[in-house]
């Protein structure tokens, strides 16, 4: 394990950025995925370590304009009790609801889950339903620097973002959906709890006369970066709900992901649950109008 | 005038008497064991699976700070280890196993040990492997160690009746071959040992062994020190099922770096180490031919099986002793043949893991027992009751079933769970993704303790001192499996005493006497019974001496709460702690002490495996019913209904414990358990990918025990710390193919596997 040469804990988001831009440097949130990464020895410490979670700033969900901010170290707890997620985005507390553990709930971020860039990460999948979009934050020297990216172009392959040499994840921001908007996430695990993902699906869009309008489907832990089913969302977009358009989104589904064998399961398997779950999710959905 | 009441404590539920420092934290586990001046050891592995060692080199490793020894088979006697001898505990020419030890390292921080393991450089040679138990078999296949030319170091044949005849007879005959995977123990405690030497050269070793006598005597020749010079010393286990009944070669690893450094020196496995080089369950390819008559009367019983040895032997080869006896003697067969190939390959290597064999074999006949009721169209409760074992049965293999349970198991797991009416509803036919089963298996298993050495005896000794504390000195080791608190219950049951008065002390070879360890689900019975034995002599030696006091005639008092009592009116008279200072004082300069060997009345089998292995045996059954989706292939178990003849409760908390878990391990085993193992490599060395049942999967179970009062057993009880393991599998099996139609040979039921097998089956293959 390499040494640590420079340890902070700042309070302010500015100080975190000059010091992650000094030096390489890694990043430190809940540390559920990067302790054991550094531990089993698949990632090594830089030599410069700075530790988030005293930042304030980076705390919080609030209502920001028609939107909503979840500031970067929000934990899974935060998200799962949250009152105006729980009523107007959630699908994004579904997927909190299949997170892991109540241990690693009260440590993991939304940011960690995010930047750590787990094709199996279950919070990215309803983040992309509901189009979220991030703020990059980093220091150019003088000043703290803000740029955003839609949420979809963040990933570039397994563990790797966009995210620059001492860049900070702050926040992320989605539009509030509409009062007629519907969404589920489904998770697939071989068992109930404490289970990393062998596939997962969300599927979003607003309710027309037995139709989905303005679809997104997003699936996880079948391609190298969690994936936007976008032909998928155009079979179900503006169709009639129903076991055609079913048949349509699922054959587009099994078209569009690119899924590997590994110990968790097969390719052939995961294009199995792919298809199946997005069958029945359309059917929950389907159902839930009547 | 006191009068206590006359009340005993069989039976009764009695939280373990470890539960509280457990619970607390409080308990010291060799984790958490550090002698002064001790130093870390780690073990270099190989990262070949079969290869010739061509150089070592360490002297970087050596040169490190911190680096006290570092050594390879070069600076070891290199006797090899294990059932078959041939396991050195460091490979100096030849590596066979992904898991093969070529050096080790003492250093003074665990860091530092695993840092100089790194600098250590080591040149192969790759052999040709092979993988697979066929491969192995082939003409001109590489072969594993020269002794073995043909890479089979065992066979077992075991047979009676006349097969021929036997099959001539049936009306239907059936075969499949079942296979049966690799999983291992999981035990929540890592592997470890801590080594030390007096200066008169003395070993005292600390180490979590089932069998801390035997030990002794297997060690010794591997690490060069007569066995009376070696002290065994076993701090509380964080689990054992039967994994630390062998010797594995860490431990001697541990005793040479001790002896290189003149320091204490701990090894402590990882958990990866712990998943890749501890013992798996023995990996099974099982062919198994069965013939009923039309009438459901089962004619005989053909099964061949091949044993994947992996490189070296441990007890896992010698799991036929214990699958033989299912086969013979589950159900009546009159016609019986039983043949198994244990074969060397580059794999892992089993040892003996709760059960012993008899998941594997139990699966393959309680399979069978389904699909004769079916050929017959009987149904299969019906087949099996008409074939069970009853009380008083002595079967061809010679086995002696003086109290047996077995029908009333079936007949209590079938009615409290409405077998019958929901296995025949299931099979009407069902639609929709979700489907429903119901499956039903029995077993024996040994009860009354395994005579495979030429003593299967236990020894007590039983002090009692002058405030009335009794500490009875167990040659038995606790190794999580409630004995110590059974002990306590028949030792204060006897001296009427309380629980608070008894203490057990089972973990020092230099006190307590000689047991032939813990396995074969032994302990209740023969040490409940040794204990029991000894204490019933101090109780004599008590109500002499109190007659004699009181002037009384000793048959007519009675020990309770303490007190000597008048047996008939319960009037308190003497105090037990008084009595016993008396007789010290009052010239007579006595102490109660008494000892005892218990040896149960079973016989080593003979050269043919005939003969009465164990003093009682242990039956059950379980219904399982559970849910299968048949577009993911997940199936969900719905409740379990055991049935268990255990002869008689003990203590009943702990037995509801016992069979729970049991239950909860074969649910494992069946359903989300699997090392994988491709080309003798470990894919999977962590519990995310390697699953346990989680709280949360865990049934309804609905336990009843039958108490048939064992003759032998102690208080009538059996043993019964393997028996809830062992039909839950197949159980599962039978239930699935309730539900699906579709017969499971295959282990596990993970969910890809299912749905591999559903859609290979709606494809045609039966
Ligand atoms: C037992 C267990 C179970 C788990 N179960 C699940 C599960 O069910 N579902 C799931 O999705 N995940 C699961 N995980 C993975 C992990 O808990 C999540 O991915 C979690 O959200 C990571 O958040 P964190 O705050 O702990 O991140 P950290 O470990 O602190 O960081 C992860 C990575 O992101 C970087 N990083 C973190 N925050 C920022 C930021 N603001 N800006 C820039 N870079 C940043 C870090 O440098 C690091 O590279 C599990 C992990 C464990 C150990």
């Amino acid at each position: 394990m390499a040494r640590v040469e420079h340890y902070a804990a700042p309070r302010g988001l500015k100080e975190a950025a000059r010091r992650a831009a000094e030096r390489p440097a890694t990043v430190l949130a809940g540390g559920t995925d990067l302790m054991p990464q550094i531990r089993s020895g698949k990632r090594a410490l830089a030599p410069s370590l700075v530790n988030l979670r005293r930042i304030a700033v980076l705390r919080g969900i609030r209502r920001d304009g028609d939107g909503v901010r979840l500031g970067a170290l929000t934990t899974v707890t935060e998200i799962l009790g949250h009152p105006l997620l729980r009523q107007r985005a959630a699908v994004l507390v579904e997927a909190a609801d299949h997170f892991a553990s109540v241990q690693l709930r009260n440590m993991a971020t939304v940011g960690g889950n995010l930047c750590n860039a787990s094709p199996a990460g279950d919070l990215i999948i309803p983040l992309l339903v509901l189009g979220a979009r991030l703020e990059l934050v980093s220091w150019t020297g003088t000043e703290l620097a803000t740029r955003e990216l839609p949420l979809e172009d963040f990933f570039v392959g397994p563990g790797t973002t966009r995210l620059g040499p001492g860049e900070i994840l702050a926040a992320i921001r989605f539009p509030l959906p509409p009062p007629d908007f519907v969404a589920r996430f489904r998770k697939f695990g071989t068992r109930p709890a404490l289970d990393i993902s062998v596939v997962s699906v969300g599927i979003g869009g607003r309710r027309r006369n037995g139709t989905l309008e303005q679809v997104r489907v997003a699936f996880g832990a079948v391609a190298p970066v969690p994936l936007c089913g976008r032909r998928t969302a155009a079979a179900i977009d503006g169709h009639p709900l129903g076991p055609d358009t079913t048949a349509a989104a699922v054959s587009a589904a099994a078209a569009e992901i690119r899924p590997i064998s590994d110990v968790r399961a097969s390719a052939w398997y995961r294009t199995e649950l792919i298809q199946i779950l997005t069958a029945r999710l359309l059917r929950d959905v389907h159902h839930e109008g009547h | 005038m006191t009068v206590i009441p006359k009340e005993t404590l069989i039976g009764r539920r009695i939280p373990k008497l470890d539960a509280p420092a457990k619970t607390t934290g409080e308990t010291r586990y060799i984790n958490d064991l550090a002698l002064p001046g001790m130093l870390h050891g780690k073990i270099l592995r190989t990262d070949r699976v079969h290869a010739r060692i061509v150089r070592i080199d360490t002297s970087a490793a050596r040169a490190l700070p911190g680096v006290h020894a570092v050594i390879t088979a070069a600076d070891t006697p290199g006797v090899p280890l294990g059932h078959g001898r041939d396991n050195p505990p460091l490979k100096g020419d030849r590596v066979r196993t992904i898991r093969d030890e070529i050096a080790a390292v003492a250093a003074d921080t665990e860091a530092i040990a695993a840092e100089a393991l790194r600098l250590i450089r080591v040149e192969y040679e790759d052999l040709p492997a092979v993988f697979s138990v066929h491969e192995a078999l082939r003409p001109g296949a590489p072969v594993l160690h020269d002794r073995h030319p043909d890479n089979i170091p065992f066979t077992f044949d075991y047979s009676h009746g006349d097969l021929a005849a036997g099959e001539q007879a049936s009306d239907v005959v059936i075969e499949d071959t079942f296979k049966l995977h690799y999983v291992t123990h999981c035990c929540m405690g890592v592997s470890g040992v801590i080594a030390t030497f007096d200066t008169t050269g003395q070993l005292t070793i600390y180490s979590q062994t089932q069998i801390p006598f035997l030990y002794k005597r297997d060690i010794a020749p591997v690490i060069g020190v007569p066995p009376d010079r070696i002290r065994v010393i076993q701090p509380p286990l964080g689990g054992g099922f039967g994994s630390k009944l062998d010797i594995y070669p860490f431990e001697p690893i541990c005793v040479f770096l001790a002896r290189v450094t003149q320091r204490p020196v701990r090894i402590l496995f990882t958990r990866e180490e712990e998943f890749i080089a501890s013992p798996t369950r023995q990996p099974v390819e099982f062919t198994l031919r069965s013939g009923v008559k039309k009438d459901g009367t089962l004619m005989f019983r053909d099964a061949r099986t091949l044993h994947d040895n992996g490189g070296y032997t441990s007890w896992g080869a010698t799991t036929p002793f214990v699958m033989m006896q299912t086969i013979s003697s589950l159900y009546r067969v009159p016609h019986c043949r039983y043949h198994t190939t244990v074969v060397y390959t580059n794999n892992p290597y089993a040892g003996s893991f709760r059960g012993y064999g008899n998941l594997q074999a139990t699966f393959a006949v309680e399979s069978h027992m389904d699909r004769l009721a079916e050929a017959v169209g009987m149904d299969p409760l019906a087949l099996r009751l008409k074939n069970a074992q009853a009380p008083g049965e002595t079967t061809p293999q010679g086995m002696h079933f003086i109290t047996c349970g077995l029908r009333d198991c079936l007949q209590t797991a079938a009615e409290r769970s409405d077998f019958v009416k929901k296995h025949a509803t299931n099979r009407a036919g069902q639609t929709g993704p979700i489907r429903r089963g119901i499956g039903i298996a029995s077993l024996v298993h040994v009860g009354g303790g395994a005579n495979i050495y030429r003593t299967d005896g236990c020894g007590t000794i039983l002090k009692l001192d002058d405030f009335a504390q009794a500490t009875v000195l167990t040659g038995a080791s606790e190794i999580g499996q409630g004995s110590e608190t059974v002990i306590a219950q028949f030792v204060a049951e006897e001296l009427g005493l309380p629980l608070t008065s008894i203490q057990v002390v089972n973990n020092d070879t230099e006190i307590t006497p000689w047991d032939v360890g813990v396995h074969a689900s032994r302990t209740t019975f023969i040490a409940g019974n040794s204990a029991l034995r000894a204490a019933r002599k101090a109780r004599t030696k008590l109500l002499a001496a109190a007659g004699q006091q009181l002037g009384a005639d000793p048959a007519t008092l009675d020990l309770r709460g303490g007190h000597v009592v008048d047996a008939t009116s319960g009037e308190a008279r003497l105090e037990i702690g008084k009595l016993i200072r008396s007789l010290h004082f009052a010239g007579k300069h006595e102490v109660v002490m008494t000892t005892e060997y218990y040896e149960p009345p079973s016989v080593m089998q003979d050269r043919e495996f005939k003969g009465n292995v164990s003093a009682t045996y242990a039956f059950g059954t379980q219904a399982i019913e559970l849910e299968v989706d048949t577009e993911t292939g997940v199936v969900r178990i719905q409740k379990v209904t055991a049935a268990h003849d255990v002869g008689r409760v003990i203590n009943r908390l702990g037995i509801e414990g016992q069979i729970e878990g049991g239950v909860v391990m074969g649910i494992g085993y069946a359903t989300t358990e699997d090392l994988m193992v491709s080309e003798g490599r470990v894919l999977n060395p962590c519990f995310r990918d390697y699953k346990l049942v989680t709280a949360p999967e865990v049934p309804e179970i609905d336990t009843t025990f039958l108490e048939t009062l064992d003759p032998h057993g102690p208080a009538g009880a059996k043993g019964v710390g393997e028996a809830p393991a062992i039909p839950t599998a197949v159980a599962i099996a039978n239930a699935l193919y309730n539900a699906t139609g579709v017969r499971f040979r295959e282990l596990p039921f993970t969910p890809e596997k299912v749905l591999r097998r559903l859609r290979e089956a709606a494809e045609g293959k039966p």
